[in-house]
């Protein structure tokens, strides 16, 4: 009598543990999914807010007709990112935005009528935003990709895992799960104080 | 250097075991009081009902304020909500932290007062507020705005705030029956006069006059101790955000070094804040002593546990 109800207790516990985790896999799948489309929408919206700047700024900064170029070419490679639809590119065209930061620091400083300029100050400010924004929308496709593989591969949810075949995810894709690291990477960042 | 997964998983589990401390500890102190409640009455096995008068009682108030947290900050004066334009520095970093955290987007407002400080409030994701005053965001940059946004974000993301409510009815409960069976004691005894178990009821008395007298400093403590737990969580939890602990190290920082006090705060909501909105206190052993009372950890024990994920 004692035996089959710790039996029933036992099997209700092992029950909701199965399920709970099954769901884990499953609504993670859904949420990673909804990650990077939230890393294309950004982009979208890095590339809509690029024009903007451009106009708003562009009598402020009409002797620097490199950093409009940068912008624009900037612009095209997330308008083909987005298009390719592949994480890789989308994720690297992201960063292509930052980079100008830098540059665009160099003209303020060097300019003294320009700087504490409104118009400027904006610019750098939503520059800087956008490409956190994407930065954190990879950020949220890799946080919810890497639980996924620790849930993954931990036991006992590993058991669960492998009974539903839930393949790993790839997160920002790494083929053969090697960060690849461009020379251009490897170089100490500039930064100017 | 530690990991922030260690830490984290660290800081889980102490908090795990200071809040089933806390719920035993509250159990055996409102099962003791509440029998000596029902000896002094006189019907022994009773006293459970007291229990349930005390939870509605210390419930309530804090029921509502649980439940209306989002709104009551509206009341506090000069709480304004923030706009894009205006504090865009707040308003994006926000944005973007809780972009990365796949929460929804906090309602934001700004006080007016030159202290430098923040808060978080609400009862779940949907009713979340973040709270900001001009001087924090006049006197930290945009990474060290987003340290401490983290930090709050943190505190809505691990439900703090339905925490601390259900911990503080906790107290109330049992400062109410403490409350009760010391002035129920202080008339004599009446009830039961003539029984066989008058010794074991004695006894009971005298066990729960003990706990009457100590178990509401006791219970205010563990609060505290709960209070500064999620701090230090809560500070690991904006590291794992941002991954860059300088950012809030000199935000903590810079706070430290401002001694004003925040007019807006009150101690009902001193535990949600960056930092003690009330600050001045004492160092060394009295420091520690003193430590005891307080809902944050010292800064520079923060900044020393931020340090050490760096």
């Amino acid at each position: 009598m004692n035996w089959t109800l710790f039996l029933i207790l036992v099997l209700v516990v092992v029950l909701f543990y199965v399920v709970s985790t099954y769901n884990f896999f499953v609504s993670s799948k859904a949420r990673i999914k909804a990650s990077i489309q939230e890393i294309g929408n950004q982009l979208k919206r890095q590339a809509e807010l690029i024009p903007n700047l451009i106009s708003s700024a562009k009598g402020y900064l009409k002797h620097e007709k490199g950093i409009f170029d940068k912008l624009t070419d900037a612009r095209k490679t997330i308008s083909r990112a987005i298009e390719s639809g592949d994480i890789q590119k989308m994720s690297d065209a992201g960063g292509k935005l930052s980079s100008l930061l830098p540059d665009l620091k160099v003209v303020v400083e060097s300019n003294p009528e320009i700087k504490g300029a409104e118009v400027v100050d904006n610019l750098m400010n939503e520059l800087r935003d956008t490409s956190d924004k994407v930065m954190y929308a990879r950020r949220l496709l890799i946080d919810l990709s890497a639980d996924y593989n620790v849930k993954r591969a931990t036991f006992p949810s590993n058991l669960i895992a492998s009974i539903f075949g839930f393949e790993e995810m790839q997160g920002l894709k790494t083929p053969e799960g090697k960060i690849e690291v461009k020379e251009s990477e490897m170089e100490t960042p500039k930064v100017d104080l | 250097m530690k990991n922030i997964y260690e830490v984290k998983s660290k800081n889980i589990f102490k908090s795990f075991v200071v809040i089933s401390l806390f719920f035993l500890f509250s159990s055996v102190v409102i099962y003791v009081i509440t029998n000596a409640l029902g000896t002094y009455w006189g019907y022994e096995p009773g006293g459970f009902g007291y229990m349930g008068v005390a939870l509605i009682f210390s419930g309530f108030s804090t029921l509502i304020s649980y439940y209306f947290s989002d709104r009551i900050v509206l009341s506090i004066s000069n709480a304004s909500p923030a706009n894009r334009k205006e504090h865009f520095n707040f308003y994006t970093s926000v944005e973007n932290l809780c972009l990365s955290q796949g929460l929804p987007m906090p309602k934001l407002y700004v006080i007016s007062d030159s202290a430098p400080n923040a808060f978080a409030t609400g009862r779940n994701y949907e009713h979340s507020v973040i709270c900001a005053t001009t001087g924090l965001l006049d006197k930290l940059n945009r990474t060290e705005l987003e340290g401490v946004l983290a930090h709050e974000i943190t505190h809505i993301k691990n439900y703090d705030m339905l925490l601390m409510s259900v911990v503080s009815v906790m107290v109330g409960t049992i400062a109410l029956l403490g409350d009760w069976l010391l002035r129920a004691s202080w008339f004599g005894r009446r009830g039961s006069s003539d029984d066989d178990n008058n010794q074991m009821g004695s006894l009971i008395m005298i066990f729960g006059l003990v706990f009457a007298l100590l178990a509401p400093i006791v219970s205010q403590l563990i609060q505290l101790a709960i209070s500064r737990r999620r701090e230090f969580m809560a500070d690991a939890g904006s590291v794992e955000i941002t991954r860059q602990p300088q950012g809030l190290i000199s935000a903590l920082q810079k706070l430290e070094m401002d001694r004003e006090p925040l007019e807006a705060a009150n101690k009902a909501t001193a535990h949600l804040y960056i930092v003690n909105p009330f600050k001045g206190g004492v160092k060394g052993a009295v420091g520690w002593f003193a430590g005891l009372f307080n809902t944050h950890p010292p800064i520079e024990e923060r900044i020393k546990a931020l340090k050490e994920m760096e």
